[in-house]
């Protein structure tokens, strides 16, 4: 692997500050599992990496019931799936991150890194993209609060300028009466996803009527997108057969999947419309058993 | 059969090192002074070379030699030497992406690298060609001074095919194919060359035909044999796959001598996806025709094999599917065409069945559309026309002893096959094939034989050398376990010593499913050869006659009628051998395989097998009607082992092998981009996981072998041969769709879903 | 560039001098020379490199070696005591888990990250906890025999 420097700053400005000083030329390193990935396969080469190890409170998880989860983006994912605020109240987000690479991976890989990544194939920013989570993002003087799905603005490709870190994932607490699934389709047991459905709904359980939802795909765009076809086409309305199927009609409308190793655009939107309408199925059976499985 | 040792589930005598991490392999190797070496390889599939300057890469600090064309032997290579055709470094033109072009050597890995990424290569881009039929036309660009990219042919006729199919009441024809797949052997191919000041080579590597990797290497290096040592470590896999030398050896032993220092060349795993040889991708045009009573009368197959871009197993591979094309089911009427083609890929070769796997999904698959046609169940057609103990086949070879009608049996009441087959609800469905291999090797070297050397040493252990070479399959512990077994000894007092060409008899290597048979033979020969020499000992030392005394325990004892029982160890008996007899316990021992000596392999190839071993696998999938997803529920596998050594180490190369076969079927598949391959990791070229296990119930069928030793027969092989037939007959049983070509992605099944 | 890096490997602390891109598995395997910890892919993707690093399973070809400042790292060599194997690696003996031999130490250091997390897992966890760690050998199914074995706490 080609050589870089390693600097370990202790507080966040001084990591921001090295960050800004190499003006774009050294990247942040959190769980490193896709940055020493990529560096070893040459498709990056950074002069240097600045870990965010001995930074402070990067790490820590913490749930409100107004005011929503906050997780620190060096939590490592097997921390995110297992964390109790995780497994109650945002269930999907635990088997959504569960999905990702093998045991090992996620017991170093981050969800911050998971985030900044930015490949469109990442697991866990579909799904908090449906539960509405927003990143804040520091540059050691300032900060600024960006929605996930403003986020991302190509493969590999994101909002943050030189010197910026994730500071924490915000994710807004999640309403009643809702129900939220991730489904990814993958060719084995360890794999990237060939796409990734995450869905959200909120319904009325005395009439059933949907209202409102969020649908955000991985793997069938430059960067993980929401479905808002596909969602303006279900609120208001009850999950019936006639709904399921315009809106499955819908789900590769915002998408626009390409060709790769992995497969083929074709195969790509097949498997939207399918895990699409597998997603809408388990909302129907849920919100009519009135929220119970 | 149940001897003390024999027969039973005993752990590998090599599996307490590899479970504590002691076990050293090649890539543990670390020698005083190592350097490091790295090969640049050709970036484009077809190009002349015009000009190189390595000047930049020799100038970087760090970098103790480069190397190219100039520096090397030019003589042309391969495996068979009538087919040379590669040469260490391409001077004039690369042939795929991937081809050696130069090499440096240097202080660490990391120099290594960046000093290839130094040499300046001027390259003159060719046409390319990727598809052998496409290679085959003519104004294909020729990737070989020859006239055309047809780089061997072979023929095999018996009876007639063409009258035959006119008497046939039913016909069927087809193409098949299957994609060439990557042996995946978790330790990546590496060595580490090393020279003594007296002037001889040694290398290191994980090679499984030591002896005549030897042979290349001095024969490539222009050198005399007696100046070139292999020496095996522990072997983290091989496959097939590390049978014919790889030009790093070559490139180290070059590098070396000019540095003066041991040089290692490890491929990484991109590298080794990317340039480490594959399985033979075949394509065939298939035709079998039988009466309406379901026997088959004729069979004709023409197979397009895709050679890369070098000669390498190719020749063995079609000749070897050919002979078993020609024993399963005796046909009457058979014509065998076959022929490697040259295109601009990585080489491929060997690959765990030797071109049978590919051949028997064809025609496993053909025979149940067959069976359809006739209006016959799958499993009653194989049984009609299964072989049986004693035939003499149609083209000369005979099978002395056949366990496929106990195998069709067992894997057909495992599956619960009645009940299942005529299941037609959801997208189930069950699938069988059946398969024959090599339960002994291969002859065609003219030359079937080795020896082992036993010493019993004056503690009572007893040592072996063999030339058995251990890549995992487990032979160094059956080699102990008949050694136990002759000597009445328990596994902990044999020790087996391998592993070194200036040590090891000579032998062919681990292929062929012949190590058992083979090697297995020899060391049986040798133990009781040592049993001879013991008993001897024994009954000078106890003052008896050597029929009244038996080896049990680690002891020699007399019984005899009216004599009180007495008895002497192991030790005991060695050190009185040495000391009062002055005749330490060393014998030697060889198994020669009778080859006739008039064998022409040209015109009698059939005779190239010893022994046959017979299988049946069944299984039952369910496919996803939304993704196309074949998901396997289960295996039987039920295999013929002529007498199983030890059932632990046989059902894991059983499993191991159906779980091989779930991956070509289903998974395994090499993408290319202009010649390059894509998919070069585990994470986009699929190997099998834990979640894709099925449940595997292997069933071990004894038959006894003529040959083998205690009738064993060799197993190695043979347990994906019927795997991709099976698991494709099933998911046609499942669906109706019936699936000629390999992998079956679940795209191609989704759209064959909607299709329908 | 080099750097200080202070580290505990199988219970013995170490100080040692090392450049800052190298992996922990190059500072084990070339450095230590503890080679027990195998290479397979040094991309995460086959498991066969896997150690423990705090208490969790890691890939060690993922790890830079000084992100490991100041943790504690165990390998394969560490599992034995007294010369006497640690039950996963008997159970690996003795239900025929190994046949080449080079996934072993991953598997094994898997096995132990998976059975101190959950003393109790059922046949998918197994299957779903493992799922980083190839084997192209034995097709898993003696693995995941051996693993149950430990788990059930005696020979099946
Ligand atoms: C074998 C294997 C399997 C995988 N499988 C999956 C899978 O199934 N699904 C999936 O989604 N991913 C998968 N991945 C990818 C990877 O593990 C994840 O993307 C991981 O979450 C990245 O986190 P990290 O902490 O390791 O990031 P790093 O590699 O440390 O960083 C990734 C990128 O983000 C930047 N970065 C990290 N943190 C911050 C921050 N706080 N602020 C600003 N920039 C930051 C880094 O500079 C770098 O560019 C797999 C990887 C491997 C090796
Ligand atoms: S070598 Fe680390 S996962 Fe393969
Ligand atoms: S035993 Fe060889 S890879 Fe697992």
């Amino acid at each position: 692997m080609k050589a870089f420097d390693y600097e370990r700053p202790s507080t966040f400005e001084d990591a921001c500050r090295i960050l800004h000083a190499a003006g774009g030329s050294k990247k942040v390193l959190a769980g490193g599992t896709d940055l020493i990935v990529k560096t070893r396969h040459k498709v990056m080469a950074p002069e240097g990496v600045v870990s965010l190890k001995d930074v402070p409170g990067l790490s820590d998880i913490s749930f409100d019931p107004e005011k929503g989860l906050f997780i620190g983006p060096m939590l490592r994912l097997s921390d995110v799936e297992t964390a109790d605020a995780v497994k109650t109240q945002y269930p999907a987000l635990a088997a959504a991150v569960a999905t990702i690479g093998s045991t090992q991976v996620r017991n170093r890989a981050t969800i911050g890194g998971n985030i900044c990544n930015a490949a469109p194939s990442a697991d866990s920013p579909p799904i908090l993209m449906a539960y509405g989570a927003s990143v804040v993002i520091g540059d050691g003087k300032n900060e600024r609060e960006v929605l996930l799905e403003d986020f991302f603005t190509g493969p590999g490709e994101t909002v943050l300028r030189v010197g910026e870190i994730v500071k924490q994932i915000v994710v807004p607490a999640p309403p009643q009466n809702i129900f939220a699934i991730y489904i990814k389709a993958a060719r084995s047991a360890l794999d990237i996803a060939l796409v990734g459905v995450a869905l959200l709904a909120v319904f009325d359980p005395a009439d059933r009527v949907v209202k409102d939802l969020k649908v955000a795909l991985a793997a069938v765009a430059p960067t993980p997108v929401r479905s808002r076809q596909m969602e303006r086409i279900v609120i208001g309305n009850k999950l019936d057969d006639t709904i399921i199927e315009k809106a499955v009609v819908e789900s590769c409308t915002d998408a626009c999947s390409i060709t790769d190793i992995r497969t083929t655009e074709g195969y790509r939107d097949t498997l939207v419309e399918t895990h699409t309408r597998q997603a809408l199925e388990a909302a129907r059976s849920w919100i009519e058993k009135g929220g119970v499985l | 059969m149940k001897g003390n040792i024999i027969g039973k589930r005993i752990p590998r005598i090599d599996s307490v090192p590899k479970a504590t991490g002691t076990a050293e392999y090649t890539v543990d190797l670390k020698l005083p002074g190592m350097i490091y070496g790295k090969i640049l390889r050709s970036p484009l599939p077809h190009a002349r070379i015009k000009s190189l300057d390595v000047s930049a890469a020799e100038a970087l600090p760090g970098v103790c030699a480069v190397i190219t064309a100039a520096d090397v032997p030019m003589g042309k290579f391969s495996f068979f030497q009538w087919l040379a055709d590669k040469t260490i470094f391409s001077s004039d033109k690369v042939r795929y992406v991937g081809d050696e072009v130069a090499a440096v050597a240097a202080i660490d890995a990391d120099t290594a690298e960046k000093a290839i990424e130094l040499i300046q290569v001027d390259y003159d881009p060719l046409p390319a060609v990727f598809e052998t039929e496409e290679a085959m036309t003519a104004d294909a660009p020729l990737i070989h001074d020859q006239e055309s990219n047809i780089g061997f042919k072979v023929e095999r006729h018996f009876g007639d095919p063409d009258n035959a199919f006119e008497s046939c009441d039913f016909v069927v024809e087809g193409c098949y194919k299957t994609d060439r797949v990557a042996h995946c052997c978790l330790e990546v191919s590496n060595c580490v060359a090393s020279w003594t000041p007296e002037g001889r080579l040694s290398i290191w590597t994980n090679a499984q035909a030591p002896h005549t990797q030897r042979q290349e290497v001095a024969r490539i290096l222009e050198i005399p044999l007696q100046d070139v040592r292999i020496i095996n470590s522990h072997m983290g896999g091989g496959f097939g796959s590390k049978l014919v030398m790889d030009m790093k050896l070559p490139i180290a032993a070059v590098l070396s001598k000019k540095t003066g220092r041991p040089v290692k060349i490890q491929n990484t795993r991109a590298e080794e996806f990317s340039t480490a040889k594959t399985r033979y991708g075949y394509t065939m045009y298939v035709k079998t025709g039988a009466k309406k009573d379901g026997t088959l009368q004729a069979r004709t197959v023409r197979v397009i094999a895709d050679n890369g871009a070098y000669h390498d197993k190719g020749p063995a591979t079609l000749n070897f599917s050919s002979m078993m094309f020609a024993t399963l089911y005796n046909i009457p009427n058979i014509h065998y065409e076959g022929m490697v083609v040259y295109t601009n890929k990585q080489m491929s070769t060997a690959f765990r069945g030797f071109g049978n796997p590919q051949l028997t999904f064809a025609c496993e698959v053909q025979l149940d559309e067959l069976a359809e046609k006739i209006g016959m169940d799958p499993v009653e057609i194989r049984r009609i026309n299964a072989n049986t103990p004693g035939q003499k086949l149609q083209c000369g070879a005979v099978v002395p002893t056949c366990g496929l009608r106990e195998c069709i049996e067992v894997a057909a009441q495992n599956i619960a096959w009645k009940e299942k087959y005529n299941r037609k609800d959801k997208l189930r469905g069950v699938g069988v094939a059946n398969m024959v291999h090599t339960a002994a090797g291969g002859r065609y070297y003219g030359y079937n034989a080795t020896d082992s050397f036993i010493k019993v040493a004056d503690d009572g252990t007893v040592s072996i050398v063999t030339p058995g070479l251990e890549m995992g399959q487990g032979v160094h512990t059956v080699v102990a376990m008949i050694v136990a077994e002759e000597l009445g000894l328990d596994m902990k007092s044999v020790k087996v010593l391998s592993n070194d060409t200036d040590l090891t008899p000579y032998d062919l290597g681990s292929w062929g499913s012949r190590a058992t048979f083979v090697v297995g033979n020899a060391a049986l020969a040798t133990a009781r050869e040592a049993r001879v020499v013991i008993i001897e000992t024994a009954a000078k030392m106890l003052d008896t006659k050597p029929e009244f005394i038996d080896l049990e325990n680690g002891m020699a004892v007399a019984r005899g009628p009216g004599m009180p029982e007495k008895s002497v160890s192991m030790g005991k008996l060695a050190a009185y051998a040495i000391n009062n007899m002055k005749a330490p316990i060393s014998v030697k021992g060889q198994w020669a395989d009778d080859i006739p000596e008039d064998w022409d392999i040209k015109t009698e190839f059939v005779k190239n097998v010893r022994s046959f071993a017979f299988a049946t696998q069944t299984c039952e999938v369910e496919i996803d009607k939304d993704t196309g997803e074949v998901k396997v529920l289960k295996f039987v596998a039920a295999h013929e082992t002529g007498t199983t050594m030890n059932e632990m180490l046989a059902e894991g190369q059983i499993e191991g092998a159906v779980m091989q076969g779930i991956g070509f079927t289903l998974m395994e598949s090499m993408t290319l981009d202009n010649g390059r391959v894509v998919n070069d990791g585990f994470l986009d070229y699929k190997l099998p996981t834990f979640g894709e296990q099925p449940e595997i119930d292997v069933q071990l069928i004894e038959t006894g072998d003529p040959h083998g030793p205690y009738g064993a027969k060799g197993i190695g092989e043979a347990g994906l041969v019927p795997t991709a037939a099976a698991l494709a007959n099933a998911i046609y049983n499942a669906s109706g769709i019936r699936v000629t070509e390999l992998p079956i992605t679940r795209e191609f099944m989704l759209n064959a879903l909607r299709e329908k | 560039m080099k750097r200080e890096l202070n580290i505990t490997i199988n219970g013995q602390p170490y100080n040692l001098f090392v450049s800052t891109h190298r992996t922990l598995l190059e500072v084990i395997r070339d450095d230590l020379d503890l080679t027990g910890t195998k290479v397979g892919c040094e991309m995460g993707e086959c498991g066969a490199c896997t150690v423990i690093m705090d208490g969790r399973t890691v890939n060690s070809c993922l790890v830079l070696a000084h992100e490991a400042e100041g943790c504690e790292v165990q390998t394969i060599e560490d599992l034995t005591e007294d010369g006497k194997l640690h039950p996963i690696q008997e159970s690996f003996v003795e239900h025929g888990a190994i046949q080449c031999g080079f996934c072993t130490s991953g598997m094994i250091m898997s096995t132990k990250g998976l059975l101190e997390k959950n003393p109790n897992p059922g046949e998918d966890e197994i299957r779903s906890e493992m799922r980083g760690n190839l084997c192209r050998c034995t097709g898993y199914v003696k693995i995941v025999e051996a693993i149950e074995a430990v788990r059930d706490g005696g020979d099946k």
